[in-house]
């Protein structure tokens, strides 16, 4: 008998446990160390908000591509690269040819979302903790969210929005592309935010400032020809900035140039991070600068490229005589092999011809990882030149306009050109608003504006392939098109 | 007359013993081993009186009478009655020989095989002997059906891709693997060491639930035998392996000409002056490829005593890879313990242990893809310093001599259980299963320089150290009640419950600057303490399983077979509120044979008719309803890099499992006394809520931002619907000779039937600059190939007209020798439209032949193996300009009439390298994996010497495979969308064996 009850017993203890397992199983679920922040547990520390606007600056060394695609896109260089196959993208862009298969579009346009939404992430949680100067960083996270929307403006035109938060999985299917003024007063209103609450000198260098708002903000006012607007909002830069034009123009390119007293807004780079081909985005070096070395280079003063975003001579042709511009912006590859003894192999659409500004420099050995993939130039994405020179256009194209006061800015300009005061414009009207065009393409020559400038004024034509009311935007990328189901129309002259 | 009179004196004696009752005891054997049977049953006949056998075999009933005829029943052993004469009564039980006796393994029980009512394949220890596998899961291709095996690669050490049933998810199709009660991996275990696998296919699975729906591998390690003393098995083998297949490529002259031939027709000049001394040039595939050697040892011992057996092994199998065996090669080391001690005579504990290292070496896939595109005309271990072939293309034996790591593993896997029998029927086991591996591993990146921008060029020396460590533990307690209810009614009943706690946990850092460029000091301690690009980074993670299981199988007279079963489970990896489900299914049997009409049926010696329905679940995922903040967040302040914090992954707060529904109807038969045995199976599969990570989404939500990445998400359904159909024929069965024919086959047509939003999924990657070729799609197979149809090259200018304008496609000109592409959508223009279905990843049929046979001391076996109805994607060839090329380029296009398959050359920009069928390959093949010859050494010499068994033999593993592929290896595959796509990968190796085993 008693072996029954030890059965018993036993079977008691066995299925007791069993049952106990059962009743405490669920709650056993429910906390599983897992050692990670959750992205909506975040913002309890001025900290907090701090690491999450490094995160909304950190796409802005994405925008490599917008300047190298967007110098490609226009009259001033042909793609080249290795091959016709070389980065199709590239190639098709240079072409005007828009196939719905064009990666780099795509990638502008994710990786400038991707800014937007690390933008919004820090406004969407802006109530949750208040310590001091928590203004100034929801400021810079508007003034990157107004920089990428703006980028995004500029190459797609109406693009879908969304001010309160970050976009969710299905706002693809239901958030329209809102219409350009929607766009572009949203642009507006957060730089105003900035501009309002930002002073002229960052906490830190690389941080925007009231200077970088408002040049934005002309800027943007420009690309709407709302002249008035621009033209006051210019004048506070130049008056109340305390920029200046760097008196040698080499200078601004090289290393010891960045961040100088003509920088208004400076992307940040730098070399001691290794990168890959798998994630360009993700380099916290100048891409686009390898991707424009001279192909096969061996000598003084730089290092090798890609051999992309090779000038013309049409463009080389614009420089006037006496202008000590161009042999900053313009490398005449066989010039300076025949004085230098340095080497180098030629690529598809060979011009002889280099991007000086933004070609990859001799580096430290503490240069890290892939070198064509980390130079650390930094790009400068509002220069003071730049301001003055749209400035001077908006004084010459304004309702009332003031040619003497566009004048005074854009030989400003010519004077550091130069180097003298000897070839002043003194033209005025039509004239001088050309002038101002010439000046701003030779000025800014290899930094991605030229494209821009020529469709925002109506003279997109001078591009060759350019169909009108057609490629002064480029298509959506096929892909979001088919994401959208049906929400997004491809943008007029293309089809899918 | 005598009859009569002993007929008289029998039945006196009946009478006279019936006049008293007396207790019967005695122990039950194995009549071949002599091993003492636990459990046996023994019922008194025509009686409810019965008993069973302790755990030494001892039984005892009391007051019997003589002449009373009990009967013996133990599963997998014939029934025995016997009539009783005496106080001791010891009996031996034969063993069931037929394959339907065999009992195997359901998942929480076992059940004789011709009483499954579910679907399921069985491949035995005399197959892994014959296949020698160094992965067991290879041992699985051709031999069971419905289980196709692909190869990730042929490298040592490669993982291994079971598909049960074809491709239904594209997560994770891989089935779960239960060794001896524990989850474990194929890969860890010593093959030898394997007494059987069984594959569960259908709905029967579903008592693993959430867990169970690509299907269950449950493998049956070896034990030893009670009272029986030890045996001692030495089992060795030595192969020379060589590759499979090299590819054929344009020699150094062949190469020049063609170069020449393509820039003369973009108009540049010409690379090669003079053609005439480049001769062959160098081979470099023949420099990567060497015979390597592939040895393995195995010992073991086992044996038991009256309360305990064991089994003890030892294995070592170390190979080195067929390209550049210096740095590629695998070693396993295995040591198995399996060891059972009864504690009482109703309380059994068993161990079951196994510990294994590894260690391995590898290279960088690009080795092969650098070999097969760089330029012959380079010398051995010339550096292309000109960026002749583009930066992305390097010396491949350069690259080798500059590949350096060591990956190192260890673990400890098994279980420890208690089985308590109370009372008659049932049985109570509670077991702790646990799996626990820890892996290491130093990646060297010496200071490497290839030419000017090479891609692969490194300006600082780094090494890369991790250690990882895996542990899963899980708990079970599951009680089996075996009970016949009037004698007909035979019911078992099942309740379970079980935990499962999986952790993870790694460590990884890179180190700048080893001293003296050399893997020698190569270690963390010795690098630059304040570089900048010094990392470090952990990983860690924490998945909670919890479940309950209850089932119950049924059947009348063994005749009509029922069971059903159901499963609750919840884990921890998905939102509070969407975290739990239940499983559950039904399935049914009935035994036609043992109908009266078919009972004395000559030629149908066994029928049975059997069906399964059910769902069952397939674990993927891990905290996809939370988003972390593990994107990249760093950019330059003050000149400095500085790091914040950004998101990583987008979250799904939505996400689940994904479940199956499986329906499974099938037929065995067998004929003319079990000669012939047929197994027939049509299935159906619904995989619906299928998770895909990854899941491409809009930019819009800025996925895309350094570190970011798409959601998982639940967005599917795909239909798998197929036949299996096997044959066994056991020709010849005498003294002196036997022979075995089978033959499987297995059709699968899957079918994309749902994809959330309507659209389609696409992935994997073709070349640059095109479209991801795989597509899953409503109405097509998952991950078939989306790309342009050819219709011939284009002969002449008036073709060209004649045709719709192909300069949608990019390239605005098309010449003669230009590829002519069908506008498949009939609008008049050829464009990115015109894209359709040109072939797809998994095969129709696949299908396994096997031979095995014996004459007096020799034995012979062939296995075959052979898939149709797939495709693979060409994707090795590098379209650059001067990068070599694979041979068929001397049958291009030179003019009107001399090609109509193979274009033009020419460095213009040309729409012949758009993804097309012109680069889709029929991938299939007939391989003969295995064929074997061995021979017995006479045994009555051997005596004299102790050995009771020893046998030679020889080998060949893939003596020869019969396919159109033009590329490495055919087998290659894996995965769902973006499969079947060939960039170069590793060959599997051809094997001359010889082995020996020897039994003491």
């Amino acid at each position: 008998m008693k072996n029954i009850y030890k059965t018993i017993a036993f079977t008691i203890i066995i299925t007791t446990s069993l049952f106990l397992t059962t009743a405490c199983a669920d709650e056993y679920l429910d906390d599983p160390k897992i050692f990670a922040i959750d992205s909506e547990n975040f913002f309890n520390s001025e900290q907090d908000y701090y690491n999450a606007l490094i995160g909304a600056y950190d796409p802005l060394q994405s925008t490599f591509i917008n300047v190298l695609m967007g110098e490609i896109a226009s009259n001033n260089t042909l793609a080249g690269g290795e091959s016709a196959t070389d980065v199709p993208g590239y190639q098709q862009i240079d072409d005007m040819i828009h196939t719905p298969i064009n990666t780099q579009l795509q990638n502008l346009w994710s990786w400038m979302y991707g800014g937007v939404n690390r933008a919004t992430y820090i406004i969407e949680f802006e109530d949750k903790t208040d310590f001091e100067g928590k203004e100034i960083i929801l400021a810079e996270a508007r003034f990157l969210r107004a920089y990428y929307n703006f980028e995004l403006v500029k190459w797609f035109g109406s693009i879908p929005i969304k001010p309160e938060g970050r976009f969710n999985v299905g706002d693809e299917k239901t958030i329209p592309r809102a219409p350009l003024a929607e766009v572009y007063a949203y642009i507006e209103s957060d730089l105003e935010y900035a501009v309002a609450n930002l002073n002229y000198t960052a906490p830190q260098v690389g941080r925007a400032t009231k200077g970088a708002a408002e040049a934005l903000l002309g800027k943007v006012y420009l690309y709407q020809d709302k002249f008035t607007e621009a033209s006051n909002i210019f004048d506070s830069v130049i008056n109340n900035g305390g920029y200046m034009l760097e008196t040698d123009y080499n200078k601004i390119f090289e290393f010891q140039g960045e961040n100088g007293v003509g920088s208004v807004f400076e992307v940040q780079y730098t070399d001691i991070q290794g990168a890959g081909f798998g994630c360009l985005q993700c380099s916290e070096g100048n891409v686009a600068v390898g991707f424009q070395g001279v192909r096969g280079y061996t000598g003084d003063s730089f290092t090798s490229g890609f051999s992309f975003n090779v000038p013309t001579q049409e463009m080389v042709n614009q420089f006037e005589v006496g202008d000590l511009r161009k042999d900053v912006a313009i490398l005449d590859i066989e010039a300076w092999a025949a004085t230098t003894g340095a080497t180098f192999t030629t690529g598809f659409e060979h011009t002889g011809f280099y991007n000086r500004k933004y070609i990859p420099r001799k580096r430290s050995t503490d240069a890290a990882g892939d070198l064509n993939l980390t130079n650390p130039n930094n790009y400068r994405a509002i220069r003071f030149a730049d301001v003055l020179l749209m400035a001077a256009e908006a004084n010459n194209r304004k309702e009332i306009p003031n040619d003497t006061k566009a004048r005074l800015f854009l030989n400003r300009v010519r004077a550091r050109a130069f180097g003298n005061t000897n070839n002043e414009i003194t033209v005025g009207g039509a004239a001088l608003t050309a002038a101002i065009y010439q000046e701003r393409r030779v000025e800014l020559v290899g930094e991605g504006h030229h494209f821009f400038d020529l469709v925002r004024t109506g003279r997109g034509t001078q591009i060759p392939g350019f169909t009108p009311n057609k490629n002064e935007v480029f298509p959506i990328p096929f892909e979001e098109i088919q994401f959208s189901q049906g929400n997004w129309e491809q943008n007029q002259g293309y089809t899918n | 007359m005598r009859k009569q009179i002993l007929f008289l004196f029998l039945l006196s004696m009946a009478f006279y013993t019936n006049a008293q009752t007396f207790n019967v005891s005695g122990i039950v054997k194995d009549a071949s081993s002599g091993d003492v049977l636990p459990g046996v049953s023994i019922v008194v006949k025509d009686t409810n009186k019965g008993t069973q056998t302790d755990f030494d075999g001892n039984y005892s009933i009391k007051e019997l009478n003589t002449n009373t005829i009990l009967i013996f029943r133990y599963l997998g052993y014939k029934q025995k009655e016997v009539m009783v004469t005496g106080p001791k009564l010891n009996v031996s039980l034969d063993l069931e020989t037929e394959a339907l006796d065999e009992i195997i393994v359901v998942g929480y029980g076992k059940q004789k095989r011709k009483d499954v009512t579910g679907s399921v394949s069985i491949v035995g220890e005399e197959t892994f002997e014959v296949l020698r596998p160094i992965d067991a899961t290879t041992a699985l291709q051709g031999t069971t059906p419905g289980v196709t095996v692909n190869l990730s690669s042929g490298a040592p050490g490669a993982a291994v891709n079971v598909l049960i049933r074809g491709v239904s998810s594209n997560t994770n199709n891989q089935p779960l693997t239960i060794v001896d009660g524990y989850e474990g991996n194929l890969n860890s275990i010593n093959p030898n060491d394997i007494e059987s696998i069984t594959v569960l296919k259908d709905a029967q699975a579903a008592i693993y639930g959430i867990r169970g729906a690509n299907g269950v591998v449950l493998v049956t390690t070896k034990r030893g035998k009670r009272n029986k003393g030890a045996t001692v098995k030495y089992d060795t083998y030595t192969s020379i392996q060589q590759t499979t297949r090299k590819l054929n490529y344009l020699n150094a002259t062949e190469y020049a000409l063609v170069l020449n031939e393509a820039y003369a027709a973009s108009g540049q000049s010409l690379p090669f002056n003079d053609v005439s001394q480049l001769g062959l040039g160098t081979d470099f595939q023949e420099q990567l490829f060497n015979n390597a050697l592939l040895m393995n040892h195995n010992i073991s011992v086992s044996g038991g005593g009256e309360n305990f057996r064991y089994f003890l092994s030892a294995n070592r199998t170390d190979q080195d890879g067929i390209i550049a065996a210096d740095n590629s090669n695998f070693e396993r080391n295995n040591i198995k313990i399996n060891f059972d001690v009864d504690i009482t005579d109703k309380l059994n504990f068993a161990l079951i242990s196994n510990y294994f290292t590894t260690a391995s070496e590898g290279f960088d896939n690009s080795v092969l893809f650098n070999a097969l595109n760089y330029s012959p005309t380079f010398g051995l271990n010339e550096d292309d310093t000109t960026n002749f072939l583009g930066i992305e293309l390097i010396n491949p034996l350069n690259q080798l001599q500059n590949t350096f790591n060591k990956n190192n593993g260890n673990g400890l896997e098994g279980n420890f259980k208690l089985a308590y029998k109370p009372i008659d029927g049932l049985t109570i086991t509670s077991r702790l299963g646990y799996k626990i591996f820890n892996e290491r591993g130093r990646t060297f990146t010496p200071i490497q320089n290839y030419g000017e921008s090479k891609v692969f060029n490194t300006l600082q020396s780094s090494v890369y150290q991790f250690k990882q460590t895996s542990t899963r533990v899980v708990l079970e307690t599951f009680a089996n009640y075996e009970k016949t209810f009037a004698e007909n009614h035979n019911t078992t009943f099942t309740l379970g419950t079980s935990v499962q706690n999986d952790l993870f946990d790694g460590i990884y850092a890179t180190g700048i600057n080893v001293p003296n460029n050399s893997f020698d000091f190569a270690d963390l301690s010795l690098t630059d303490p304040f570089n900048e690009q010094r990392s470090l980074n952990s990983g860690t993670s924490d998945v909670r399983l919890t479940s309950y299981f209850s089932r119950l199988q049924y059947d009348f007279k063994g005749k009509y077979l029922f069971s059903g079963l159901v499963r609750r489970d919840a884990a921890s990896v998905f939102d509070k509120n969407l975290r739990v489900d239940h499983f559950w299914s039904a399935t049914t049997g009935w035994k036609i044979s043992d109908e009266d009409f078919l009972k004395d049926n000559k030629t149908i010696s066994f029928m049975k008719l059997r069906a399964s329905y059910g769902t069952l679940g397939n674990l993927v995922g891990n905290n996809l309803n939370r988003s972390f903040l593990s994107g990249e967040a760093e950019y330059v302040f003050d000149g400095a890099l500085v790091s914040g914090e950004a998101q990583g992954g987008l979250p799904n707060p939505l996400a689940q499992w994904e479940t199956a529904v499986k329906l499974d109807i099938g037929l065995d038969i067998n004929l003319f006394n079990d000669k012939v045995a047929i197994v027939a199976d049509y299935f159906e599969e619904s995989r619906e809520n299928l998770l895909i990570q990854n899941f491409p989404v809009s930019g819009i939500l800025g996925s895309a931002a350094p570190g970011g990445a798409n959601p998982t998400v639940n967005a599917g359904t795909s239909k798998n619907t197929g036949a299996e159909f096997a044959i066994n024929y056991n020709a010849i069965k005498t003294e002196n000779a036997s022979l075995n024919l089978s033959y499987n086959v297995t059709y699968v047509n899957n079918e994309v039937t749902e994809v959330a939003g309507g659209a389609f999924l696409e992935g994997g990657s073709f070349a640059i600059g095109n479209l991801p070729p795989s597509r899953m799609e409503v109405g097509q197979p998952i991950g078939y190939f989306l790309g342009l149809q050819t219709n011939g090259i284009f002969q002449n200018q008036e073709e060209i007209d004649a045709h719709p304008s192909q300069s949608a496609l990019g390239a605005t000109t098309t010449s003669p020798g230009d590829i002519r592409y069908v506008d498949v959508n009939e609008d008049g223009v050829i464009d990115i439209n015109d894209r359709t279905n040109i072939g797809k990843p998994q095969a129709d049929f696949f299908m396994g032949f096997n031979i095995a046979g014996t004459y007096k001391n020799w034995d012979f076996s062939a296995y075959l193996y052979a898939e149709t109805g797939r495709e693979i994607v060409r994707n090795y060839e590098r379209f650059l300009p001067n990068v070599n090329k694979p041979n068929y380029y001397l049958g291009r296009w030179t003019g009107e009439g001399t090609s109509n398959t193979i274009p033009r050359l020419t460095n213009d920009a040309t729409n012949n390298r758009l993804f097309s069928d012109f680069f889709v390959e029929d991938g299939s093949f007939l391989r003969l994996q295995n064929i074997q010859v061995g021979y017995n050494l006479l045994p009555n010499t051997l005596e004299k010497l102790g050995i009771s068994k020893l046998r030679l033999y020889t080998s060949v593993q893939n003596l020869f495979t019969i396919t159109d592929y033009s590329g490495f290896d055919p087998t290659i595959n894996g995965g769902a969308i973006g499969a079947g796509i060939d960039s170069g990968t590793y060959p599997s190796a051809r094997q001359f064996i010889v082995g020996l085993n020897i039994e003491f």
